[in-house]
C-alpha cells in the first residue's frame, strides 16, 4: 500500500509541476473566455463598410421592394442578433457561423442601375469594371420573369462570402414572395400572423407524476460523453507515456525488484487521473466564477440557465458512469503502453481507442429511440459502451436497478481485469526487451508466470 | 549470524522461456558476509538467475530461500539491486528520485533523507542533490543508481555489472564502497563477465555457461583445485633443464620472459634447484596461479 502510494505521489507531483501542465491549466479558461466573450463582443462591434450592391431590375416594379427588404432586414437582424445567437446556441456550427456572420456583416448599400437604352451586356461590362475597381461589391440582375420562375443572377467580387450571398438570397426571396402576394391581392400581415409556428413542450411521464423536463437530462448525457472524449484524448496519451516511461528509461527492473506490477500499474493510472482531476477542478472553478459573472449578462439577454430538473440518483449515476467511462478507456491506453516500447509507437497503436469511444457515442441514437430493446440492453452491458448508452437509458426510461448495478459491476470488473492484464504484459515484456509484442506473444505471456 | 550460514540458497532452479532454457537446474549457496561472484559470458543466464533471486520472475522448478525463508515480496525490502539495465527519471531531481526509490523499499522521512545525504557525500555527488538527472553525466548517474540500491541498508546487495562504463577513478571508489559494505557484514552478489574484476573482488564464485553451472566454490579453492601450475621465468641459460619433459610439460615464450607449465607431480622447488645447479642466472621466478579467465576457458572447453 505504501509503495502504491509512493507511485501515485511520484506520478502526480512530477507531472503537476511541469511547465506544460501549468500553462495548459491557465490557458484552458483563457481559451474558454475567448470563445465565449469574443463573439459577444463582436456583436456589439460596428461592422465594416457597407456592402455595395447594384440592382438591375428588368421587371420594372420590384426594385423598391427589394431595396427595402435588403435594408430593413438589416435593422431587424441587428435587433434580433442577441436573441438569434441564444436560440442557435445548440444548433450546428455552420448555422452558428451564419448567425454570427449575420450580426457582423449586416450593412448594405443598394442602388439601382437602369438599362435605359443600353443592352444588358453593356451594363454588365460596365458594372464588372466597377466591381474590379472596388467601386461596387456585386450586382444582381432581376430578369423580367423573376416572379414566375424565381431565377436571379448575381455577380460578386468575392464569391466565397457565403454569409452575404445567403442573406441576399433570403431577402430577395422575401421580396419576391411578398410581391407575388401583393400581385394576388393577399394581405401579407395576415399571412405572417397565420403562419406562426407551433411551440411544443415535452413532459416526461414518471411514477411520481408528470414532471416538467426539457430534455436537459439528455443534454447532460451528451455533455458527459463529450467530457469523457476530451479527457481521454488529452490524458490517454499521458497515461501511455507514463507506462512506457520506465521502459524507455530502463527503470522498470529496479521497480519490479521492489514491488509487484499490479500496484505499480494502478498507481500510475491513479496518479495521472488525479492530475486530470486537478486540471478539471481548476477549470470548473474558473468556469463557475466566470458563470457567476457571466450568467447575469446572459440572463439579461433573455437566456434561461438552470440545471435540468432530475432526481438526485441521476446525478450519482452520472458521476459513477463518468468515472467508469474514463477508467475503461484510460486502462486501454495503459494496456497499449504495456505492449509497446516507445511513446510514438503507442500513439499509433492507440488510434482505434478513439473509434471505440465514437462507436459508443453513435450507439446512443438507436438506444435513445428504443431504450428497452434487447440491443439497448446488451450495449449498455458492454463496458466500452455502457458509460454513454446506460446513461441514455437512465434518462429516457430508467431501467430496473439490477441492470444499472450489473452494468457498473461489469464495467469496473473490466477495469480491474485490464489493469491486471496490463501489469502482467508489462512485467513479462520488460523481461524481453527490445521489440513490440505481437498479439500471440502477448497471449502466451499472459498464460505464463 | 554465524560465518558459515547461507544468506541465500538456490536449489535445482530452472527457468524456461518458451523452448529456451535460460537457467538449468542451478543450485548454489551464498554465504553471509562474503562477496559472491556469478560469472559467465553474455547470455549465460546470469541476469535471469538474479531476476529470480530478486523476485521479478519466479522459477519454473526449484526453490529459492533467502534468510531461511521462501522468497516473497516481503523479503524484497531486504535486498538492494543494481540491475544491468538501469536508468533514472530524466526530469526528476536527484533527491526526489532517491526518496522515491527509498519509499519503494520502505525507508521514508528523516531516515531516508539522512541516508541520501550520507551516500551522496560518500560518492562525492553532494552538490548534485537538487539537479535533474539529465544534467548528470552517465558515470554520475550510475553512482546515483548505486545509491538507490544501497539506500535502505539491505542485508543482501546484488550488483549486476556495476562497474561497466565507469572511469577508473570511480571504479576504485565503488570498489572501496563495496568492500566497506562487506566489512559491515553485508552479503554481496556480484555478477560480471569481466573475470579480472571478479578475481580481485570475490570470495566465492559460481561460473555459469549456457544456462548451466560449470564450477563453484571459494576462489582460493577453485584456483588450488585447478591443477594447473606454471612458473613465470626470466633466465639467462638453463635451457637444457626446461627441455626435461618429466619436469616441464610445455614452455610458452613471451617477449622477454617465458612461462613454463610444470609436468604433473613436478615441484616448482625442484625446478628452481635444477636451474641453479645448471648454472642458469635466475632473474625472475614466480609461481603463477591460473587466472579465472584461464580456468573459465578450460572449463567451457571441457563442457563443450
Amino acid at each position: 500500500m505504501r509503495k502504491f502510494l509512493a507511485v501515485v505521489k511520484r506520478e502526480y507531483l512530477q507531472r503537476v509541476r511541469t511547465k506544460m501542465f501549468i500553462i495548459m491549466t491557465i490557458l484552458g479558461p483563457v481559451i474558454m473566455v475567448i470563445l465565449t466573450v469574443v463573439p459577444a463582443m463582436l456583436f456589439s462591434m460596428k461592422a465594416g463598410d457597407a456592402t455595395r450592391i447594384a440592382v438591375i431590375d428588368q421587371t420594372g416594379k420590384l426594385y423598391e421592394r427589394v431595396r427595402e427588404t435588403i435594408l430593413r432586414g438589416d435593422e431587424k437582424n441587428k435587433e434580433g442578433a442577441g436573441k438569434n445567437y441564444e436560440q442557435n446556441f445548440n444548433a450546428n456550427t455552420q448555422q452558428r457561423i451564419k448567425t454570427v456572420g449575420a450580426a457582423m456583416k449586416a450593412s448594405y448599400d443598394v442602388r439601382e442601375v437602369k438599362l435605359e437604352s443600353r443592352s444588358l451586356d453593356e451594363v454588365k461590362k460596365e458594372l464588372n469594371a466597377q466591381v474590379l475597381q472596388d467601386k461596387l461589391d456585386g450586382y444582381i440582375i432581376l430578369p423580367p420573369d423573376v416572379l414566375e420562375n424565381g431565377k436571379v443572377e448575381s455577380h460578386w467580387r468575392n464569391v466565397s462570402d457565403v454569409v452575404t450571398r445567403g442573406q441576399i438570397e433570403d431577402r430577395l426571396s422575401r421580396a419576391v414572395v411578398t410581391q407575388r402576394m401583393a400581385d394576388a391581392n393577399i394581405d401579407t400581415a395576415r399571412v405572417d400572423e397565420m403562419s406562426r409556428p407551433v411551440e411544443m413542450s415535452a413532459v416526461k411521464v414518471t411514477e411520481t407524476g408528470s414532471e416538467k423536463d426539457s430534455g436537459g437530462g439528455f443534454f447532460l448525457v451528451l455533455a458527459i460523453g463529450i467530457l469523457i472524449l476530451i479527457m481521454i484524448t488529452t490524458y490517454g496519451q499521458i497515461i501511455l507515456a507514463a507506462v512506457v516511461e520506465e521502459k524507455e528509461t530502463r527503470i522498470a527492473e529496479v521497480l519490479f525488484s521492489s514491488m509487484r506490477a499490479f500496484p505499480l500499474m494502478l498507481g500510475k493510472l491513479i496518479g495521472v487521473s488525479l492530475l486530470a482531476l486537478t486540471q478539471y477542478a481548476i477549470w470548473a472553478i474558473a468556469f463557475a466564477v466566470f458563470a457567476l459573472y457571466g450568467t447575469g449578462a446572459l440572463s439579461a439577454g433573455g437566456a434561461e440557465i438552470s440545471l435540468p430538473n432530475l432526481p438526485i440518483s441521476f446525478y450519482v449515476y452520472f458521476f459513477l458512469f463518468f468515472i467508469l467511462g474514463y477508467f475503461i478507456y484510460a486502462t486501454l491506453y495503459a494496456l497499449i503502453g504495456s505492449m509497446v516500447t516507445t511513446t510514438q509507437e503507442g500513439g499509433q497503436v492507440a488510434l482505434p481507442i478513439i473509434f471505440l469511444i465514437m462507436a459508443g457515442y453513435y450507439l446512443m441514437f438507436p438506444v435513445l429511440r428504443s431504450p428497452n430493446s434487447p440491443l439497448a440492453f446488451w450495449v449498455s452491458m458492454i463496458p466500452f459502451f455502457s458509460p454513454i448508452t446506460m446513461l441514455v437509458r437512465i434518462v429516457s426510461q430508467t431501467p430496473p436497478f439490477w441492470q444499472i448495478a450489473l452494468s457498473l459491476l461489469i464495467g469496473f470488473a473490466t477495469v480491474v481485469l485490464l489493469i491486471w492484464l496490463a501489469a502482467r504484459i508489462y512485467r513479462i515484456g520488460m523481461l524481453m526487451y527490445g521489440k513490440r509484442a505481437t498479439i500471440p506473444e502477448v497471449v502466451r505471456w499472459v498464460r505464463q508466470s | 549470524m554465524n560465518a558459515n550460514a547461507s544468506t541465500l540458497t538456490l536449489n535445482g532452479v530452472t527457468k524456461r522461456y518458451d523452448d529456451f532454457i535460460a537457467v538449468n537446474d542451478l543450485s548454489l549457496a551464498v554465504r553471509a558476509g562474503r562477496i559472491f561472484g556469478i560469472i559467465g559470458p553474455n547470455g549465460a543466464g546470469k541476469t535471469t538467475t538474479i531476476r529470480m533471486i530478486v523476485n521479478i520472475t519466479a522459477p519454473d522448478e526449484g526453490r529459492i530461500e533467502l534468510f531461511g525463508q521462501q522468497m516473497s515480496a516481503e523479503l524484497q525490502n531486504r535486498i538492494g539491486y543494481l540491475p544491468e539495465e538501469r536508468g533514472l527519471y530524466k526530469k526528476m531531481k536527484i533527491v526526489d528520485q532517491l526518496r522515491f526509490f527509498g519509499e519503494l523499499k520502505n525507508i521514508t522521512g528523516r531516515a531516508a533523507d539522512e541516508a541520501i545525504d550520507r551516500w551522496l557525500e560518500r560518492v562525492k555527488l553532494a552538490e548534485w542533490k537538487n539537479k535533474k538527472a539529465d544534467e548528470l553525466s552517465k558515470g554520475m548517474q550510475q553512482k546515483i543508481q548505486f545509491i538507490a540500491a544501497v539506500l535502505h541498508d539491505p542485508a543482501l546487495l546484488i550488483l549486476d555489472e556495476p562497474f561497466s562504463g565507469l572511469d577508473p577513478v570511480n571504479v576504485e571508489l565503488l570498489k572501496e564502497v563495496v568492500l566497506e559494505l562487506k566489512a559491515e557484514g553485508k552479503t554481496i552478489i556480484f555478477s560480471t563477465h569481466q573475470m579480472e574484476t571478479a578475481e580481485k573482488m570475490c570470495d566465492d564464485i559460481c561460473m555459469i555457461n549456457r544456462s548451466r553451472k560449470v564450477l563453484d566454490g571459494s576462489l582460493r579453492e577453485v584456483k588450488r583445485s585447478f591443477g594447473r601450475n606454471s612458473v613465470a621465468l626470466r633466465l639467462e641459460g638453463g635451457d637444457s633443464v626446461l627441455d626435461d619433459k618429466t619436469l616441464v610439460a610445455q614452455v610458452e615464450r613471451h617477449s622477454d620472459e617465458l612461462e613454463a607449465l610444470l609436468a604433473t607431480d613436478a615441484d616448482a622447488q625442484v625446478l628452481l634447484k635444477r636451474l641453479i645447479d645448471a648454472g642458469a642466472r635466475v632473474l625472475k621466478f614466480e609461481l603463477v596461479e591460473p587466472s579465472l579467465n584461464d580456468i573459465f576457458i578450460t572449463k567451457v572447453g571441457e563442457s563443450e
